[in-house]
């Protein structure tokens, strides 16, 4: 097929001119008209650059290109204009072929002329496609597996055959399809007697001797096609398109007419029947009896599938010979009664006798008889309405016929259909992830909700009241009073920055307070807030008391600086009384630890995403209203009560600063402090009085 | 069809025995089954190339041409089955099919008298159209129901022994008679041909006879 290029540029040529002129040929013009001759010999002359020991069967082999080119384009033409185009180059065809042997014989004897053509495929490829077909040949040759002296024979045996089918052609007296058949069927069959008693064949092995007498058939058949493909003596034409016609006007017939099990109507079945139809269309485009029947043979395996699946087993001639008739009716082979005759004629007897594809092949035959002599009769229903039909007076609409008007947009709905179908799964797939995303969010509200009121039940906001100590407002009257009146915006963050490079992270944060001997008990709690404040959602333990669980961290890590800030200006007695305000006032300092842990989580100093993170903690807005504007009230109030001066920026502010100032020296000294500080559960006594302490200590 | 196929080569196929088997012949034949559809066609050659009835296997994809060999004595013969569709309306297609056929079964329903008669008719026919030596025989077939027979066993026995027929009753269904209907056929047949690679050759004479007159 690579070679269909050059092959379709001859056959063009030939066909342009001859519809052009429309004139006979002369066979002083090699049976050409004189324009057609005028183009070969421009062709011959484009030949002799290639080499001109060749030129006779150069002629000979592209006049054969160019018929069997010639052919297929037929196929797309109107039957009226195939009939009438293929008739003519029939017989211009045979004076040329005519023409060429006389001078073939004149110029070499014909020994020589067979040993030339003999060596010269394989001496010298040539660009041409018969040329192409024969090497390829030679190479199939070559590759047969019997004695070369076997080969040597084959090869001679073929020129002769081919040599008789011309000479036959030539011989211009009355010609007889039957005769040509019968001298081509004894070639095959003195070639069979070589192959099986010939001492050069002697060493091959039955299956080889199958093969080459098969690669004989082949090459003959396949080099001579154009010669015995529907001559131009017999009436294969007239019978290709009468049937062609019938099937036409029989395009009513529904598989209930023939009694048939396809169902018509299935997209599956249709599939099938559509490859069925194809092969037996493809017949038409193989050259040789045995590619036909391979192709038939594998246009009724398609049926035998379909049927097989219609009926749930091996289907047997009663089903199978109606499908195949359907088949034919809805494929309309082109050339149909050539290419059977073709096969009947020139194929080795035996192979349409017997064989699966000789089977097939009769039931073929015997679909197109049935097709040309079926009646009202044969189909089931009245003489009156087969007429009906025949002659269109009774319109019908076939399944089958509406299935293939309407053939674009079935196609279309079943691949939409498919398409759907896909999106329904996946659209289930995502419904179902959808349904378990959803149970899960529920399950995981339900957990949270739980977690937070086992946490609420353990840690009620009854502490409200504890938010506003007067003795931290008295406490940081004394700060203020010592220092002076610190930035109150700043106090916050310094305070922070002053930290954080030593609490960067909870552990160093539990390092720290390692380092300071804090009790086990301390330890522990730390622990656990510091465990809570990353996920409140973790159940907290259980064990531990519960103010230390949630206060507990805030107030040792506060300890620390508060504790130092505290004993910087306080005694020994002090200390355990400032314990004690921090476990008071832990509120406030909760959040400061919060932040610091929320910073050491994400290692970063960011003023801004640290005031974001308060936003969403629950307890920064407690501690939010009371460090600024609550707590201030309140501390007002409660200055006013002890009859001290306010100012707005006393409360949260002194401590800080003075932290940091602090914190950087005295860091390591806060341990021995703490530990100082002694038992939380002595302090606790001690809590109830610190305000007045702290005031006498100012 | 415009021509009569040619039956000039001769058995160029049959040689599919191996090298170095000379002792044993080797034959092909082709058979044809005829008989009204429904009758159990298919499902008597089913049973006999595959063992079965029914559970039909996946590679089975047929059951219109199916190949058998059976060995009788010295012989391989491989039986080339050829169904034919046995609805009336292609009846006349039928000579296409045993056209060169070396024998033939004809099957009918004991249940079915129509299909007997049929039957006969086929028998006719073979006797008038097909290669002479054709061996036909009869088959009874569905005997597994011969409670509800309708034709009865003497009348067909009869009937093939006035015509030269094997006769037996068989049942696809229980295999009853099914390979001996085959092996009877297989040791009537000519098996007179040594040349292991022509084997085919006196029944391709045989066919040339009937060629003319059978291809419609």
């Amino acid at each position: 097929m690579a070679n269909r290029a050059p092959m379709l540029r001859i056959g063009q040529q030939d066909l342009k001119c001859r519809q052009g002129c429309g004139f006979y040929g002369n066979t002083q013009f090699d049976g050409l008209c004189s324009k057609c001759f005028r183009e070969r010999n421009d062709k011959q002359r484009k030949r002799q650059k290639a080499g001109e020991d060749h030129e006779t069967l150069k002629v000979n082999a592209s006049s054969a290109g160019g018929t069997l080119e010639r052919k297929s384009p037929q196929h797309s033409l109107s039957l009226g204009r195939a009939n009438k185009t293929k008739k003519q180059p029939e017989k211009e065809e045979t004076p040329a072929a005519s023409s060429t042997m006389p001078r073939k014989k004149f110029t070499v004897p014909a020994v020589l002329q067979k040993t030339l053509k003999n060596k010269f495929p394989a001496i010298a490829p040539q660009p041409r496609v018969p040329s192409a077909t024969e090497s390829q040949f030679m190479l199939q040759l070559r590759q047969l597996r019997i004695p070369d002296d076997g080969k040597r024979k084959l090869k001679s045996e073929i020129q002769r055959l081919d040599h008789e089918i011309r000479k036959y052609m030539n011989n211009n007296s009355s010609k007889n399809v039957d005769e040509l058949s019968d001298l081509v069927q004894n070639a095959y069959t003195r070639f069979a007697d070589v192959v099986h008693n010939d001492a050069r064949f002697e060493i091959a092995t039955n299956e080889d001797r199958d093969i080459a007498i098969d690669f004989f058939e082949k090459v003959v058949m396949t080099q001579n096609h154009n010669l015995l493909f529907s001559p131009y003596f017999t009436t294969d034409e007239e019978s290709d398109i009468k049937v062609q016609k019938r099937i036409r006007q029989l395009s009513w017939i529904t598989t209930k007419h023939l009694d048939c099990s396809i169902d018509e109507v299935n997209a599956e079945a249709r599939d099938l029947v559509y490859n069925a139809i194809s092969e037996l269309v493809g017949i038409d485009s193989y050259y040789s009896p045995q590619e036909k029947l391979l192709c038939t043979v594998r246009c009724c395996r398609h049926i035998f599938e379909l049927l097989k699946r219609a009926t749930g087993g091996p289907a047997s001639a009663d089903d199978f010979l109606p499908a195949l008739i359907f088949v034919v009716l809805k494929a309309n082979p082109v050339r149909l009664h050539s290419n059977l005759n073709f096969v009947n004629r020139f194929t080795n007897a035996s192979r349409v006798m017997s064989g699966e594809g000789g089977y097939y092949f009769t039931n073929l035959c015997s679909a197109i008889a049935f097709i040309e002599n079926l009646n009202g009769e044969s189909l089931g229903i009245s003489a009156e309405e087969f007429d009906a039909y025949m002659s269109g007076e009774q319109t019908y609409s076939t399944p089958w016929e509406s299935a293939l008007l309407a053939c674009e947009s079935l196609h279309l709905i079943s691949e939409n259909m498919k398409c759907m179908e896909q999106l329904q799964k996946r659209n289930s797939v995502i419904s179902t992830g959808i349904k378990d995303f959803q149970r899960e969010l529920i399950e995981f509200q339900r957990e949270v909700t739980e977690k937070v009121d086992t946490v609420m039940a353990k840690a009620p906001l009854t502490l409200l009241p504890i938010k506003t100590p007067p003795f931290l407002i008295s406490q940081a009257r004394a700060h203020l009073a010592q220092d002076g009146v610190e930035a109150a915006a700043g106090h916050y963050q310094s305070n922070l920055l002053s930290l954080s490079p030593q609490t960067m992270t909870v552990k160093g944060k539990e390092q720290i307070l390692e380092d300071s001997q804090l009790e086990v008990a301390h330890t522990l709690a730390l622990k656990d807030t510091s465990v809570g404040s990353v996920g409140r959602l973790s159940p907290l333990h259980p064990n531990l008391p519960q103010p230390d669980q949630l206060f507990a961290s805030p107030i040792f890590s506060y300890t620390p600086f508060d504790a130092v800030s505290l004993l910087e200006e306080s005694s020994e007695n002090d200390d355990v009384l400032m314990l004690g305000t921090e476990f008071h006032g832990g509120l406030t300092n909760i959040n400061y630890d919060f932040d610091l842990s929320d910073q050491s989580g994400e290692n970063s100093v960011a003023d801004e995403s640290k005031l974001n993170l308060d936003e969403f903690d629950p307890l920064v807005q407690e501690r939010n209203t009371p460090a600024e504007t609550t707590l201030l009230d309140t501390t007002a109030d409660s200055l006013i009560d002890s009859d001290v001066p306010v100012s707005e920026v006393l409360l949260p502010s002194p401590l800080k600063p003075e932290v940091a100032n602090y914190r950087g020296f005295s860091n390591f000294e806060i341990p021995s402090i703490s530990c100082n500080t002694g038992d939380f559960s002595s302090l606790n006594q001690d809590v109830n009085d610190p305000v007045p302490l702290v005031q006498s200590n100012k | 069809m415009a021509t009569a196929p040619r039956s000039g080569g001769s058995g160029s196929g049959a040689a599919q025995r191996p090298n170095g088997t000379s002792q044993n012949k080797s034959c092909q034949f082709k058979l044809v089954l005829l008989g009204e559809s429904a009758v159990g066609k298919s499902s008597l050659v089913l049973r006999f190339v595959k063992g079965q009835f029914h559970e039909y296997q996946e590679s089975t994809i047929g059951a219109a041409f199916l190949t058998q060999t059976i060995c009788i004595e010295d012989t391989v013969v491989k039986f080339e089955i050829w169904d034919t569709a046995g609805q009336e309306r292609y009846h006349s297609l039928a000579p296409m099919y045993y056209r060169g056929a070396q024998a033939a079964i004809v099957v009918y329903d004991i249940q079915n008298q129509d299909s007997f008669q049929r039957a006969k008719t086929w028998v006719k026919e073979l006797h008038k159209q097909a290669s002479p030596n054709i061996v036909i025989a009869l088959a009874g077939n569905k005997a597994d129901l011969s409670n509800i027979r309708v034709v009865e066993f003497d009348e067909a026995k009869q009937y093939a022994e006035e015509n030269g027929l094997l006769f037996m009753e068989t049942s696809a269904k229980t295999g009853m008679n099914v390979n001996d209907i085959f092996l009877a056929i297989a040791k009537k047949l000519p098996k007179n041909d040594n040349n292991p690679g022509t084997v085919i050759k006196p029944n391709g004479n045989e066919s040339t006879q009937t060629t003319n007159n059978c291809c419609k």
